[in-house]
């Protein structure tokens, strides 16, 4: 009996629910509560205002959030969408005076705000598509830094058409605005929106996407190898995520009443990114918290700067203060914010920390029965893993000349050679990282050279790192359930094992909810096989799993490999330099040295070849 | 023809100002692979010096070395502000951080002198003075920002391949850690670089702030953005990149905006930003590609 993955309908729709409507009545409730007890207009607008800001802060977390990448160009959609809305739903009336030459014929257009805000996120939608695909070249090519700049780009150039096109924006100053009576002063329609980017975004997080996005988002190469084409799980929370901006967008300028070029530009990119970071981008939670600091926060600093500003009693806008106590002081405290949070705190306050884990966590039924050991696989289809003629040239530099393996499932094959024999550069192109000059590789017969490091997983071939790759903030258990979520699409012709069992089977059940990171190297090492494992592969490369472990160690490696090969009927190709451990654990082994197969065989075949003992101890080959 | 070869030379003017801010960016990058958001507030700065330094009376004579000794400090001073507590940090960490000193900047300027645009007096020679080739008629202005920016480029190219400062900063781009090993003075280095970003700003900024005639809190953006999409243009993490990425950005606008119908010759900048994601999506590394393999 396979644990179901997703969705479980307590952990990821039951709780979430339950969370969000706690944060919803925070937002709200408090709210109403300061707007009632200072009472009047002023209040009564912040509160609307930050319950907007929240929808617009929440839309970007969802992107920011699970991907981690930083993007400037919400706030651009959140103009196109504005515009889209306001082009829309103002009263053709109004329209001919403000913009007669409006392209599209949109002057005589007149429909409801609602069919406007579905415009709006079409709209939107469709440029985040386009964007979507430049993020993904540029992001994978250069980095997510490249992304970044690329999202800056679209707020500017949002911006720019926006005070050039006075046909259809009304331009710098002008603008647009709503007749009297057109605005938005009806509460409900932001609640009801709120409520639905709170839900959207809580169980985005949760369901495959998410997880898989927030994968890569932890570490994008071992995502890869996991079989996680992140750029898919990226486009998916960009639309999400533009698709919840755009509302909030078009209700902002419903409730402004008006919209301007510079309501939609870097001030508001600035805020709705500092409330985001300041509560914790990884969190919807983190999210809400930042958007009631911040709000709170600006609002007290911009009374504070006001003049005549006197805390209980005390007139602090003289001297010595009145330095400090000055109007627009609500943008200092901005930026202060932001680069005290960065310096100090860049998680922000609540890091990843999540209303509804939280509670799951606490109210949930503590005992979970340890799974019965799994009996090893001893019934599953074989398959061959065939590489062949291998060759690898560098400019002048010839690293491989026709290497070569062979492997079965249920069989565990060694490479050993000394430094230099090209091992490396052999596992590189195994793992696609590397395409060969010449030669290729298939398992049972399908070509799998020099295709992406996902597509290669999802075809039974996963790879371990030398360097512990895991996904550090996730838990034991969510690091394997990334794999098993893969693996149930992909990996579907052969028998994928329990989760937690084989959290279980590699040791590791008392820590299934510890973070990855806080697990010694020990532990992380098994961790790492247990995922692998979950990603039911035919072929398991192990690169070096024995680097930094001592003796014993090792040789409790050598039984952990051998007992999850078999556990998922696998077969094991492993490189190491550690020539007691490949020996141990082996039952064929290739030999190489300066780029080519020496000798190949059984481990005390290999051992006694004349060959290998010259490569390793030196001397000259006998002839 | 005659049209072509003046837009050439009006776009290596542009371009000129556009790859010393690009090469700025490009050395930050290549020390502490930030992308800094906050290159363009030397600018920002000196514009308030010099908006001080003109209604005192000072020539422009005097305020250009003014300009260059304000930008040097402002960058070190951001550095050891911002930049040097958040060393190493992720780069969305630090990309925040960039981030945050140009809204901090901004913010002093804001609370201290007004939102409004501060007018100063431009040099008198700027827009008037042209010599000509043939039929070709070229600002004066234009020729010494290409002269200087020739001189500048030859003196950093020098200074990166003749001292031990510029193999430092180099070998420190191209393998950060390594370097350290090898002895390299991560301290100094990053420094260094900044002060040599920030001089380069600097030289920028004297042409940048004689053609603006005007600061605004928010004027560091618009040569940040020049900067910044230079730089990626050309290839995040190589110099020469950026400098031909500066090159191409300046000759670009300039050829479109002649191209350009006049109705659409408002959003020029928005065909240049929508030309480069089009570049990016067919040369995801920009014009010269930095091998950044990860090892694994």
């Amino acid at each position: 009996m396979l644990t179901k993955l997703f969705p479980r309908p307590g952990r990821d729709i039951g709780f979430p629910l339950v969370g969000v409507a706690m944060l919803l009545a925070l937002l709200v409730g408090g709210g109403t509560l300061y707007q009632t007890i200072l009472g009047g207009g002023a209040p009564e607008r912040l509160v609307t205002v930050m319950l907007i800001d929240a929808i617009i802060v929440i839309g970007i977390q969802i992107y920011i959030g699970n991907t981690g990448v930083l993007s400037f160009g919400h706030i651009g959609f959140g103009a196109v969408a504005g515009y889209v809305f306001a082009t829309i739903a103002i009263t053709p009336a109004e329209k001919l005076k403000r913009i007669p030459d409006a392209p599209f014929g949109l002057v005589d257009v007149d429909a409801s705000p609602y069919v406007a805000i579905a415009a709006a996120v079409v709209v939107a939608l469709i440029g985040a598509f386009i964007l979507g695909i430049g993020l993904a070249r540029s992001g994978a090519e250069s980095g997510a830094v490249a992304a970044t700049v690329i999202t800056l780009a679209l707020l500017f150039v949002t911006h720019e058409v926006a005070r050039n096109w006075p046909d259809l924006t009304g331009g710098d100053r002008a603008g647009l605005a709503f007749e009297i009576g057109g605005k938005l002063d009806d509460r409900l329609p932001i609640i009801v929106t709120l409520a639905i980017a709170l839900i959207l975004a809580r169980l985005y997080a949760t369901s495959r996407s998410g997880r898989l996005a927030i994968a890569a988002r932890e570490d994008n190469l071992a995502a890869r190898a996991m079989g996680v084409n992140p750029l898919v799980q990226q486009m998916v929370a960009l639309l999400l995520s533009v698709g919840v901006v755009a509302v909030g967008s078009s209700l902002r300028v419903w409730h402004a009443g008006s919209i301007l070029p510079n309501q939609f530009f870097f001030d508001y990119a600035l805020l709705t990114l500092v409330m985001l970071i300041v509560g914790g981008r990884n969190s919807v939670t983190g999210a809400v918290v930042g958007v009631i600091v911040m709000t709170a926060g600006r609002e007290f600093a911009r009374r504070m700067g006001q003049d005549g500003f006197e805390f209980f009693g005390i007139g602090l806008d003289e001297a010595p203060l009145d330095w400090v106590f000055r109007e627009n002081l609500q943008t200092v405290f901005l930026g202060v914010s932001m680069l005290a949070f960065m310096i100090w705190r860049p998680v922000g306050i609540l890091d990843d920390w999540e209303l509804d884990s939280w509670l799951r966590r606490r109210f949930s039924s503590g005992d979970e029965p340890k799974p019965e050991p799994l009996p090893e696989l001893d019934d599953y289809a074989h398959q061959t893993l065939e590489a062949r003629d291998i060759h690898m040239q560098f400019g002048g530099f010839t690293a491989l000349t026709d290497a070569r393996i062979d492997a079965t499932t249920g069989q565990i094959v060694g490479i050993i050679g000394p430094n230099g024999a090209g091992k490396t550069t052999f596992v590189n192109v195994l793992t696609g990282v590397i395409t060969p000059t010449g030669g290729s590789f298939s398992i049972d017969g399908k070509d799998l050279t020099g295709i992406a490091s996902y597509r290669l997983a999802r075809h039974g071939l996963v790879r371990t790192f030398q360097n512990l790759r895991l996904f550090g903030s996730l838990t034991v258990r969510e690091n394997v359930e990334v794999a098993a979520l893969v693996a149930n699409d992909h990996r579907t012709e052969r028998t994928r094992r329990d989760t937690d069992s084989l959290i279980a089977e590699a040791g590791l059940w008392e820590h299934r909810d510890r973070r990855a990171r806080e697990l010694d190297y020990g532990n992380s090492r098994r961790l790492e096989l247990a995922r692998a494992a979950a990603m039911a592969p035919s072929f398991l490369l192990l690169d070096e799993p024995t680097s930094g472990m001592s003796d014993s160690e090792s040789l409790e490696m050598v039984e952990q490999v051998r007992h999850m090969a078999a556990t998922i009927g696998a077969g094991v190709i492993v490189i190491d330099h550690d020539l007691g451990f490949i020996t141990g654990i082996s039952d064929v082994i290739f030999a190489f040295d300066t780029g080519r197969v020496i000798a190949t065989g059984t481990p005390e075949q290999v051992q006694a070849d004349p060959l290998v003992r010259a490569a390793y101890l030196g001397g000259s080959a006998p002839a | 023809m005659t049209e072509l070869a003046q837009n050439l030379i009006d776009g290596l003017g542009r371009g000129s100002i556009y790859a010393l801010l690009a090469l700025g960016v490009a050395v930050i990058f290549g020390v502490m692979h930030l992308l800094n958001f906050a290159h363009g507030e030397m600018i920002t700065v000196s514009g308030y010096a010099s908006l001080w330094a003109l209604n005192a009376g000072w020539s422009w004579w005097l305020v250009a070395p003014l300009i260059l000794v304000v930008s040097v400090v402002t960058s070190l001073v951001i550095e050891r502000v911002a930049f040097s507590r958040v060393r190493g940090a992720s780069d969305f960490t630090l990309l925040l951080t960039s981030f945050g000193v140009h809204f901090v900047v901004s913010a002093v300027f804001l609370l201290y002198v007004s939102a409004s645009v501060k007018n100063f007096s431009r040099p008198s020679w700027i827009s008037s003075s042209t010599w000509a080739i043939g039929s070709l008629r070229i600002e004066t202005f234009d020729t010494v920002v290409i002269l200087v920016t020739i001189v500048t480029l030859v003196a950093t190219t020098l200074l990166l391949q003749r001292t031990m400062f510029g193999l430092a900063l180099r070998a420190a781009a191209a393998d950060f850690d390594t370097a350290r090993l090898m002895g390299v003075k991560s301290d100094s280095v990053i420094r260094g670089a900044f002060a040599l970003s920030g001089l380069l700003a600097g030289i920028a900024g004297v042409f940048w702030l004689m053609r603006a005639g005007s600061t605004t809190p928010s004027a560091g953006i618009d040569p940040m953005l020049k900067a910044v999409l230079a730089a990626l243009i050309g290839g995040l993490g190589s110099l020469r990149g950026a400098v031909i990425g500066g090159f191409v950005l300046g000759i670009a606008e300039v050829l479109l905006r002649s191209w350009l119908p006049d109705s659409i010759a408002g959003l020029t900048e928005g065909v240049v930003f929508a030309l480069i994601a089009v570049l990016f999506i067919f040369r995801p590394g920009g014009i010269i590609t930095v091998a950044t393999a990860e090892r694994v």
